[in-house]
């Protein structure tokens, strides 16, 4: 069995008085790709710092294929891609001086330098860009170009805090279709924050994180599991009481009151609840749908992945 | 190598952002110019030194290690920015360290003092009657006088989060070194605790051996000047080096232990 790209045992970090993470168990093998999921302060950006070696653990502890996060920091980092949430690309180099650079930062040798620039270019389709300034790409591009940053010396472990965030549809896909080449071509292991929740469906394992601690930790399947097929989301003042006669019936399988709103797991029967649905009295409004992370969240931490 | 590797990179790109941005640099020129046509000549006419030099031979050093000053320690505004826009997280992640990193920040200081140096130089004939040796030796002396600068530029912009506030704080901690080294005016004759100031400041000494250079009496030895500027060099790397990356410091320490469910 391979080394497993992160293992985390009890990781936890403070600032001050304030516990930013509680204890984070992760065991990442070489390849997978794991989706950190919670709202902002929910404690996945220092998570991700702690494994990125940029912080220090104020408990437990971390390896990044086997190298301490503390004790061997520059073997873990040579390992390493990061994308933070903040743009890592200078605006006043073109994209590949930004890449140059980045390659001089992971110690790639200069020989090899111009062969890594232009595969990354490559593989990105950041090739008829290469000579534009940064300054002058579409914030979609840039990240493209942040991403190619990252991947360029083929890391074994890329880190990524949200980089998605403010992307349009186009560039999303063509970000995620990278990483999914990546994976497949490097045996990349992808560990990845979000707030685009349909964006860690894919993912082989989701932790869910709330004020620094762990609140759930699955598969997709896993974690949507105590919702069964599908989800009927009902609004009104006779919500509540709908929720409880279908509980009663044995026709919820679960009941999660949210925001004057009842999300209700149904596993069968659909139709007929439906149709109760339109019947009862109190209810100004009902939607079937299938169950999602951000239910499996609210039904763990009674708020909301996005704000 | 991998070090080496990253300070190049660093170096290179501090100067292609320079190149994009030429008025930071011919601002750096200009200042020194400034110095020379509206201050020096003034004063030519009416200074007196005990030497009887004139003022505009006697303060030329003075001006080329302005130059290295500035140029050397303003370009470490750079480090601030980055920190301030998020490219120092970048930097810090790289296997290389901290010290890489500030040793390709020094590398690049140094290159933009000695050029802005170099400029003002180019204007020796027409000051002073400079041998060739002479500013061959000159050259050597504005490579260290910004080498020291970029260092302590460095160390001033360690900590600092934004460039408001190192604008601020490096010309506060700049004028006074120049003010106070035998730059502008000997200072010789400074009351004793400035003097004595004047005898540790590191600008002091790199201006003496500009003027050593150029064959001009200095104050103090050559050996208490490379000693001050050596000990100031080496203090202040190792200084900006502890407080550049803080979380390196805590790393490898023994973490005290807490007690279950502790807040």
């Amino acid at each position: 069995m391979s080394t497993p790209a992160i293992e985390a045992a009890g990781l936890g970090r403070d600032y001050g008085e304030v516990r930013a993470l509680e204890a984070l168990d992760l065991v990442v093998p070489s390849g997978a790709l794991v989706g950190l999921l919670g709202p902002n302060g929910a404690g996945k950006t220092t998570a991700m710092l702690l494994l990125a070696t940029l912080l220090s653990p104020s408990r437990g502890s971390a390896r990044i294929f086997g190298h301490d996060v503390t004790g061997a920091r520059r073997a873990a980092r040579c390992r390493l891609g990061l994308v933070f949430q903040e743009p890592t690309v200078d605006p006043f180099l073109t994209v590949r001086e930004n890449l140059e650079f980045a390659a001089g930062m992971a110690g790639v040798a200069r020989r090899d330098t111009r062969a890594a620039v232009d595969g990354a270019l490559e593989r990105m389709g950041l090739g008829p860009r290469a000579g534009q300034l940064a300054r002058e790409l579409s914030g979609g591009w840039r990240r493209l170009a942040d991403i190619a940053r990252a991947t360029l010396h083929a890391p074994a472990l890329l880190i990524l805090d949200e980089p998605t965030v403010g992307l349009d549809p186009e560039h999303r896909e063509r970000l995620w279709g990278f990483l999914d080449t990546e994976r497949r071509a490097r045996g990349t292991a992808v560990l990845f924050s979000t707030h685009y929740l349909d964006e860690a469906e894919p993912a082989d394992r989701v932790l869910m994180l709330a004020k620094g601690r762990v609140v759930a930790d699955g598969t997709p399947r896993e974690l949507l599991a105590p919702f069964g097929d599908a989800v009927l989301e009902v609004d009104g003042p006779g919500a509540a009481a709908f929720a409880a006669a279908l509980q009663g019936e044995g026709l919820a399988k679960l009941v999660v009151p949210s925001e004057g709103a009842v999300r209700i797991g149904l596993d069968g029967r659909k139709e007929h609840v439906l149709e109760r649905a339109a019947g009862a009295t109190g209810l100004t409004r009902s939607v079937l749908r299938a169950p999602t992370l951000e239910d499996a969240y609210f039904a763990r931490t009674g708020a909301r992945v996005t704000a | 190598m991998s070090a080496l590797t990253t300070a190049l990179a660093i170096t290179t790109r501090d100067l292609r952002r320079v190149r994009r941005q030429p008025s930071r640099l011919l601002g750096g020129i200009a200042r020194p110019f400034v110095w020379l046509l509206l201050v020096a000549t003034g004063y030519n006419a009416i200074a007196q030194l005990p030497s009887g030099m004139p003022y505009r031979e006697f303060v030329y050093p003075g001006v080329l290690v302005m130059a290295c000053l500035f140029g050397g320690a303003l370009t470490a505004v750079s480090t601030v920015y980055d920190r301030e826009f998020g490219m120092l997280r970048l930097m810090l992640a790289s296997p290389a360290g901290p010290g890489a990193v500030l040793f390709g920040r020094t590398l690049s200081a140094t290159v933009m003092g000695t050029t802005q140096a170099l400029v003002v130089l180019a204007a020796a004939p027409f000051i002073t009657s400079p041998t060739l040796p002479q500013l061959l030796l000159a050259v050597g002396t504005l490579v260290v006088a910004s080498a020291v600068s970029a260092v302590l530029g460095l160390l001033v912009a360690s900590r600092l989060r934004s460039v408001e506030n190192f604008a601020g704080i490096i010309n506060v901690l700049l004028f006074p070194l120049l003010f106070l080294s035998g730059a502008l005016y000997p200072a010789e004759q400074l009351p004793r605790p400035l003097a004595l100031f004047a005898s540790v400041n590191p600008v002091t000494h790199m201006v003496e051996l500009v003027r050593r250079a150029f064959g001009q009496p200095a104050e103090y030895g050559f050996g208490l000047n490379v000693v001050v500027l050596v000990a100031w060099t080496v203090v202040a790397f190792l200084l900006a080096t502890l407080l550049f990356d803080p979380e390196a410091r805590l790393i490898g320490r023994p973490r005290p232990a807490r007690a279950a469910g502790a807040p």
